[in-house]
C-alpha cells in the first residue's frame, strides 16, 4: 500500500474516532449542558483499560500495569467503555450533586489534573509517564494483517463502530430521554419543577457520554499500539470541544463535520506536511493557533456551528389524523372582566 | 361573573386543604423575606395570594414549590408533609408552578415544552429506549396527541414547531400554563400569570384558570390585579412584610382596616367613590 493511502486511512481513523468522542461530549455538553472539562480523562481511562486488559500479564514485558488479562477485541474495548462510565458515576456522585454549571466545570478541570498527575506518577497503575506500548493490534492474527494492512482495516472497523454508535445515539437524542436532557440544558430549575430528578438525568448523560469517551480512547490505543500521558494532556479536552462547537452543538451530523474540519483537516493533516526548513515543529504550533482562532471566530460569528441543531417538528402523520376536528376548539374561554364591576382595563394595583 | 360571591372558602385544615403551610420563615443574608406565612389553600378553589411588593409572595411560592428551602416552618400537600422536599418530588406529588418571569425551555419547540411535562415517561429510561421501544413509542404518541389538544385549547397550536424562545411575552405566559396543565396537576401555583399581558389576554388567561377549576384543579395565584381577583378567586390570602395578614374573601378583606392600610388602600377608595 502506498504511503498516500496509509495517510488517508490514518485520517479516516481519526475522523471516525473523533466523531465518537464528539458524540460523547455532545450528549453531556450539547444536550444536557454539563461543561465536562475533564472529558479527556475519561478518554484516557478508556484507552488505558482497553490497552492494559488486552496486554499479557505485566511480568516480563518491561512495563508495569494493572490487569494484563490478554482480553481479545472487542471485550477489551467494551471494558474500556464501561470503566470510563464507572469513573463518570464516581465523579458525578462527588461533584455533581451540589455543584452546577461553572462551579462544576472548575471542579472537573481540577479532577482532570489530579487524574493526570496520579497516572503520570504512579507507575504500577499504567506504567507512569512511559505509558503502555506494544498493545496488541486487534484481530491482526485472525485476518493475518501486516503493519500496513492493519491501518485501513482498523480505520474501517472504527467506521463501523462509529456507525453503530451513531445509530444508538440518534435513538437516545430523539427519545423523550434526549428531550429531558435538553430541558435540563435549557433550564434545570424548570425541569425540576416539572418533576424531573435533574441529578439522575445528569448522571445518565455522564454515563452515556463517558462510555463513548472510553470507546473512543480504546480505539485510539489499539490503533497506535501505545498510549502515554502526553496523549491526553488536560488541554486536549478543548480539541473535542472545538470539534463540537465548530461542527454544531446538538447535531450528530454536525459532529461528523466538526471531526472532519477540526480533527482531521486541521490537526492531523498538517502532521503529514513536510517541516518548514529551519523551523522543525513550527507547523504544529501554527496548527494550535489556527484551531484556537477558528474556535474564536465560530463562537463570534456562528455560535450554532456549521450544521446547527435542527428543530424537531411534529410528526406529520399525527397532524393529519388530528386536523379534522380543528374547528371544535377554536373558541377561547374568557372570564369577561369588562362587563363586571371592574376597576379599569388595566386592573387594580399595578406596580 | 359570580365565583367571587361563591360560598366562603373553607379554610379549615386537613383534607379540605390541597396545600397548607405553617409559620414559614425565610431570610436572605439577614434580611427577613418571609417572617411567618401560615395559610391553607382550599381544595378545588382558586385562591389569590396578594400583598405589596416585597411582601414575600414569590419567596413563598418558591418555598411551596420546593425551589427554595425555608429556614423553619412546615408545609403539606394534602395530608403529606413535604417540608423542604426537593422540587421534583413536590412536582411528582402533583404540584406544578409557573414563574413570574416566564421560563420557557427556549431551545425546545413549543410542542416539546409540553412533551417534557408528563411524569414517568417510558421513553425517559435508557433501558426502555433499546429494550422496549414500542412501549416508549406508543406512550410518546399518546402524549403528543394530548399535547396538541392542550396547545389548541391555549391557542398555541399553530406555533407548535417554533422554538419557545421565539414566542412573544404573552405567548410565553400561555405556554407556561399549558406546560403545567400538561403535567396534570392537582395544585397549580401561578406566579403573576397576568403580569405584563394585554387586557384581552388577561381575560383569556382568566378563562383558562376558571376552566382548570372546573376540572378540579386547585389554584393558588399571586396576583396584583384586584379586578381579576374579584372575578375569579374564591379565597384571598394577604401577605404583608413576610407574614400572613389576613385570609378570607375579598369582600371581607375590604372591611379589614389592616389590609386596607397595607395593600388595598387606594384601590378601595377608588372603587367606593365610583
Amino acid at each position: 500500500m502506498s504511503a498516500f493511502w496509509f495517510y488517508v486511512f490514518t485520517l479516516v481513523f481519526f475522523l471516525f474516532d473523533y466523531f465518537i468522542l464528539a458524540m460523547g461530549l455532545n450528549i453531556q455538553y450539547g444536550e444536557t449542558g454539563i461543561l465536562n472539562f475533564a472529558y479527556i480523562g475519561f478518554v484516557a481511562l478508556g484507552a488505558y483499560v482497553t490497552g492494559a486488559s488486552s496486554l499479557p500479564a505485566s511480568a516480563g514485558t518491561g512495563q508495569q500495569y494493572i490487569m494484563g488479562w490478554g482480553l481479545p477485541f472487542p471485550l477489551n474495548l467494551l471494558l474500556g467503555g464501561v470503566a470510563a462510565s464507572l469513573l463518570a458515576v464516581f465523579v458525578a456522585l462527588i461533584a455533581m450533586r451540589r455543584l452546577r454549571t461553572d462551579y462544576l466545570a472548575v471542579v472537573l478541570i481540577s479532577f482532570s489534573l489530579v487524574f493526570y498527575d496520579i497516572t503520570n506518577n504512579y507507575v504500577p497503575l499504567f506504567n507512569g509517564a512511559d505509558g503502555l506500548y506494544n498493545v496488541p493490534e486487534p484481530l491482526a492474527g485472525i485476518f493475518k494483517l501486516t503493519t500496513n494492512s492493519f491501518v485501513p482495516f482498523f480505520a474501517i472497523v472504527t467506521g463501523l463502530i462509529a456507525l453503530i454508535m451513531w445509530w444508538a445515539m440518534s435513538r437516545i437524542t430523539k427519545s423523550p430521554l434526549g428531550r429531558t436532557f435538553r430541558a435540563i440544558r435549557d433550564d434545570e430549575g424548570v425541569a425540576a419543577a416539572l418533576g424531573k430528578g435533574v441529578f439522575r438525568y445528569q448522571l445518565t448523560s455522564m454515563l452515556i457520554g463517558s462510555f463513548y469517551a472510553g470507546i473512543g480512547g480504546g480505539l485510539l490505543v489499539q490503533f497506535g499500539g501505545s498510549f502515554n500521558t502526553t496523549s491526553w494532556l488536560p488541554a486536549e479536552t478543548f480539541v473535542v470541544f472545538a470539534v463540537i462547537i465548530v461542527g454544531g452543538v446538538g447535531n450528530n451530523v454536525g459532529l461528523l463535520v466538526g471531526a472532519l474540519l477540526v480533527e482531521t483537516l486541521l490537526i492531523h493533516l498538517p502532521a503529514f506536511l513536510p517541516d518548514i526548513p529551519g523551523h522543525p515543529g513550527l507547523i504544529e504550533y501554527i496548527d494550535t493557533i489556527v484551531v484556537g482562532v477558528l474556535l474564536w471566530v465560530m463562537l463570534w460569528f456562528r455560535p450554532q456551528g456549521v450544521v446547527p441543531e435542527r428543530i424537531r417538528k411534529t410528526p406529520l402523520a399525527l397532524l393529519q389524523g388530528l386536523k379534522s376536528d380543528r374547528s371544535t376548539n377554536e373558541e377561547v374561554p374568557a372570564m369577561s372582566i369588562s362587563d363586571g364591576a371592574g376597576v379599569n382595563e388595566e386592573g387594580g394595583v399595578r406596580d | 361573573m359570580t365565583s367571587g360571591q361563591n360560598e366562603a372558602a373553607n379554610t379549615g385544615s386537613g383534607a379540605a386543604s390541597a396545600l397548607s403551610c405553617q409559620e414559614i420563615k425565610k431570610s436572605f443574608q439577614g434580611v427577613a423575606a418571609v417572617t411567618g406565612a401560615t395559610f391553607d389553600v382550599p381544595r378545588g378553589m382558586i385562591t389569590a395570594l396578594i400583598g405589596p411588593n416585597g411582601a414575600g409572595k414569590t419567596t413563598v411560592v418558591n418555598i411551596l414549590s420546593g425551589m427554595m428551602k425555608s429556614d423553619s416552618g412546615a408545609m403539606q400537600i394534602g395530608a403529606t408533609d413535604v417540608t423542604n422536599w426537593e422540587s421534583y418530588k413536590i412536582a411528582r406529588l402533583g404540584l406544578m408552578r409557573t414563574f413570574q418571569l416566564s421560563r420557557e425551555l427556549g431551545g425546545l419547540t413549543v410542542l416539546e415544552n409540553l412533551l417534557v411535562a408528563p411524569k414517568h415517561q417510558a421513553g425517559e429510561s435508557l433501558l426502555n429506549i433499546f429494550l422496549r421501544p414500542r412501549l416508549a413509542k406508543r406512550e410518546e404518541l399518546e402524549n403528543t396527541k394530548r399535547a396538541l389538544e392542550v396547545l389548541r385549547t391555549y391557542g398555541l397550536y399553530d406555533l407548535r414547531d417554533n422554538r419557545a424562545s421565539e414566542l412573544s411575552g404573552g405567548q410565553k405566559k400561555l405556554l407556561e400554563i399549558a406546560r403545567a396543565v400538561m403535567a396534570q396537576p392537582q395544585v397549580l401555583l401561578l406566579d403573576e400569570p397576568m403580569a405584563g399581558v394585554n387586557p384581552a389576554l388577561i381575560e383569556r388567561i382568566g378563562g383558562y384558570i376558571l376552566d382548570l377549576k372546573k376540572q378540579g384543579v386547585t389554584v393558588l395565584m399571586v396576583e396584583h390585579n384586584l379586578n381579576v381577583v374579584e372575578k375569579i378567586c374564591d379565597h384571598v390570602i394577604v401577605l404583608a412584610e413576610g407574614r400572613t395578614l389576613a385570609t378570607g374573601r375579598l369582600s371581607e378583606l375590604r372591611a379589614n382596616p389592616e389590609v386596607v392600610q397595607a395593600y388595598l388602600g387606594e384601590v378601595i377608595n377608588a372603587s367606593t367613590t365610583r
